[in-house]
């Protein structure tokens, strides 16, 4: 069978053809997508432009080709979305542009448009980016013109202009560095390459199967996710899903007919497991590739449909640090300098800021794990410094809120004897910390702590990350804030006033003792001056310093 | 003037100049740009496509408050639909800067002082 004349209705019905193909793997471009922001939509922003090209279409069938070309033409330029649908646009314009006024067109003057949508493509453009949509359509087309001067036949040429594309995209990551580092091929390309196959397959009066042949392969697709998620995680503590998780589930019969196996079920409920989840099915095997904390409930989940293969787990935690060249700093800061042998108390507590972790270890505690705020340690990292500490019965101070439930799952889930201290603030943990009594036992020493603690007075100084209302505040994004026990009561632009504020609603007749822990981004003419304000404003009051050096909040005040 | 940044090891300062050269680079990556114009040349009637040189002059770095705003004089190419292309170069200009300097920008605007026709 050859096609010697291309007439309206037969490419209105490639076209659909074209867009239906490309919106069947718009998820599978979405994967790839690392240039020119990897923000995984290249799938989706070329599938809506293709598809309100191939809805201007539908509604214009008819026998002139111009006519439907002027269609696709202005449907695409209507939808474009992103880059590579721009570019889309750009190159159906152009095709467009050379068939107008013929009713049908000969397999020439198809390769021909071909290149003049190439042309008109790379005129709207200052620096062409070589390895991307553009170079896969200008490659393609060229091998098009070549065919097209042997054979008049469509098919043939159609033929050549997808195999010389799908050769072009596996060149790609060698024009451009990004894909080659991340170990991808262009995702617009790929886009380009689906249409194509749409286009042939109407021309061949073929249906495209369910699952096509050009799939992108899953590797690459894993490697396009790994590259995002490096992109978006920028520190190590930010990685949520640990575990990058592969593996493939061979179908057992028996084990479908209990549960029988829905694709998109089966990545719904996966995805509830993790994220950069990918799924690839056919009749034998699912293949699954997600970043999850918990990697055994995703096997267990592949498990209900058949055995599993090929299973690899990788901790990105750890490859992360390499990645970004961290030195690896155990999360339990320093060892205990206490000598191996048992003893009969430790303590572990959890702070930020190399001069609290100092302090809290010049007043007796045994370990001090880094963490607070935003950068929450496990249950595991407490587990792990408790068993560090070698003691026979020890008590944590998690010094934070968030803390205090990862502090009691570890005493629930250690073998040690583990008291927790549900200290909230840093300076809640140091006066729980300086009533601990190491000839006392256990039952005195966790009243006296506990006891401690309330009568400390903790207000912390930090900063607004975005605009809210709270407590009655109107704070906006980067102002200072006063927490006097929790509570935000002042906010200013300048944090020495917001630390005057603060101290002056919360000093009061009874406050003997103020220490200042400053934070790392304070300077010393701050303190400085805030120390003056003090002995001015409050005579009475004994001042004392220390440099936390801790991130995040720019002063902790204790008030005893 | 430049943008300060604060490390714990200390300061790094980028002068906008530098600033306007990788938003400038960035943009012209993108498709549907044919060239960058001059802010100052609107006040002449005249929107003429800069050289590589003087990208900067089409790109206006400001800081208000501490947050950096940045405007872009683009002239796009007649076809695209132009509120994409404008689109894509905020985007872009905003990745880059990120990825590159680690820079938050908190606005891009988009001037499209020109379209230019060509002929397929």
């Amino acid at each position: 069978m050859s096609i010697t004349a291309l007439d309206g209705k037969r490419f209105a019905e490639m076209v659909i053809q074209g867009a239906n193909h490309l919106g069947a793997n718009a998820k599978m471009v979405d994967a790839l997508n690392v240039f020119p922001v990897p923000d995984g939509d290249t799938g989706t922003n070329m599938n809506l432009s293709m598809t309100s090209g191939a809805k201007e279409v539908k509604n214009n069938v008819q026998e002139h080709i111009g006519k439907v070309g002027i269609a696709l033409s202005k449907g695409l330029l209507m939808g474009a979305r992103g880059n590579s649908g721009v570019i889309l646009s750009q190159l159906f314009r152009g095709f467009s542009k050379a068939i107008e006024t013929k009713a049908a067109i000969s397999g020439k003057e198809f390769a021909q448009a071909l290149e003049t949508g190439v042309e008109t493509a790379y005129k709207a453009v200052m620096k062409p980016v070589e390895g991307t949509i553009l170079t896969v359509a200008k490659d393609s087309a060229k091998s098009g013109v070549q065919a097209s001067q042997k054979s008049n036949d469509i098919i043939e040429i159609m033929e050549e202009v997808l195999k010389e594309a799908k050769a072009s995209l596996k060149r790609t990551p060698d024009l451009l560095p990004v894909l080659k580092e991340v170990g991808v091929v262009d995702s617009g390309g790929q886009g380009l390459v689906f249409v194509y196959e749409g286009f042939l397959a109407e021309l061949k009066g073929e249906q495209l199967p369910d699952s096509p042949q050009s799939y992108p392969s899953m590797d690459e697709m894993v490697n396009a996710e790994h590259h995002k998620s490096v992109q978006s995680h920028i520190n190590t503590e930010d990685i949520v899903f640990g575990y990058c998780t592969e593996f493939m589930v061979k179908f057992e019969d028996a084990k479908l007919a209990k549960h029988p196996f829905d694709e998109q079920v089966y990545r719904n409920d996966l995805s509830k497991l993790g994220d950069s989840l990918l799924v690839i099915a056919d009749d034998e095997v699912v293949k699954v590739h997600i970043h999850s904390e918990q990697p055994g409930d995703c096997l267990s989940y592949g498990q209900k449909y058949g055995s599993l293969i090929n299973i690899k787990i990788e901790n990105m935690r750890q490859q992360h640090t390499n990645i970004v060249g961290e030195t690896h700093t155990p999360l339990v800061a320093d060892k205990p300098q206490v000598p191996k042998e048992q003893q009969e108390y430790g303590i572990v507590t959890v702070s930020m800021g190399s001069g609290i972790a100092e302090l809290f270890k010049s007043i007796g505690a045994h370990a001090v794990i880094e963490g607070g705020q935003t950068m929450n340690p496990s249950t595991e990292d407490i587990v792990k410094a408790v068993k560090e500490v070698n003691a026979k019965k020890v008590f944590i101070l998690p010094n934070n809120k968030n803390i205090i439930m990862a502090a009691q799952q570890a005493a629930d889930v250690s073998d040690e004897d583990i008291y927790v201290i549900p200290s909230k603030t840093v300076p809640q943990g140091l006066s729980a910390l300086l009533a601990f009594n190491p000839a006392g036992d256990v039952t005195t020493n966790e009243a006296s702590m506990t006891e401690a603690m309330q009568h400390v007075k903790t207000g912390q100084i930090t900063f607004a990350v975005r605009d809210t209302q709270i407590d009655g505040l109107e704070i906006e994004k980067d102002d200072f804030m006063g927490i006097a026990e929790g509570k935000i009561v002042v906010k200013n632009k300048d944090r020495v006033k917001v630390a005057e504020d603060l101290m002056g609603k919360m000093l009061d007749d009874d406050s003997e003792i103020l220490t200042i822990i400053y934070g790392e981004d304070v300077s010393e003419d701050e303190v400085n001056n805030l120390v003056a304000y003090v002995e001015e404003q409050f005579p009475d009051v004994e001042v004392e310093l220390h440099d936390g050096k801790q991130p995040l909040y720019s002063f902790i005040f204790a008030i005893e | 003037m430049s943008i300060e940044l604060k490390t714990k090891y200390g300061q790094i300062d980028i002068s906008n100049e530098v600033i306007a050269t990788i938003a400038g680079g960035a943009a012209i990556d993108c498709y549907g740009i044919v060239g960058m114009a001059s802010k100052s040349q609107i006040k002449d009637g005249l929107t003429e496509i800069l050289r590589r040189e003087n990208f900067t002059r089409g790109v206006i770095v400001r800081q208000e408050n501490e947050e950096v705003h940045i405007d872009m004089y683009i002239i796009v190419s007649y076809g695209t639909k132009i509120s994409e292309v404008a689109h894509n170069v905020q985007s872009k200009v905003k990745y880059t800067l990120d990825k590159t300097v680690g820079l938050a920008v908190d606005s891009v605007n988009i001037y499209v002082q020109g379209v230019r026709v060509t002929n397929p």
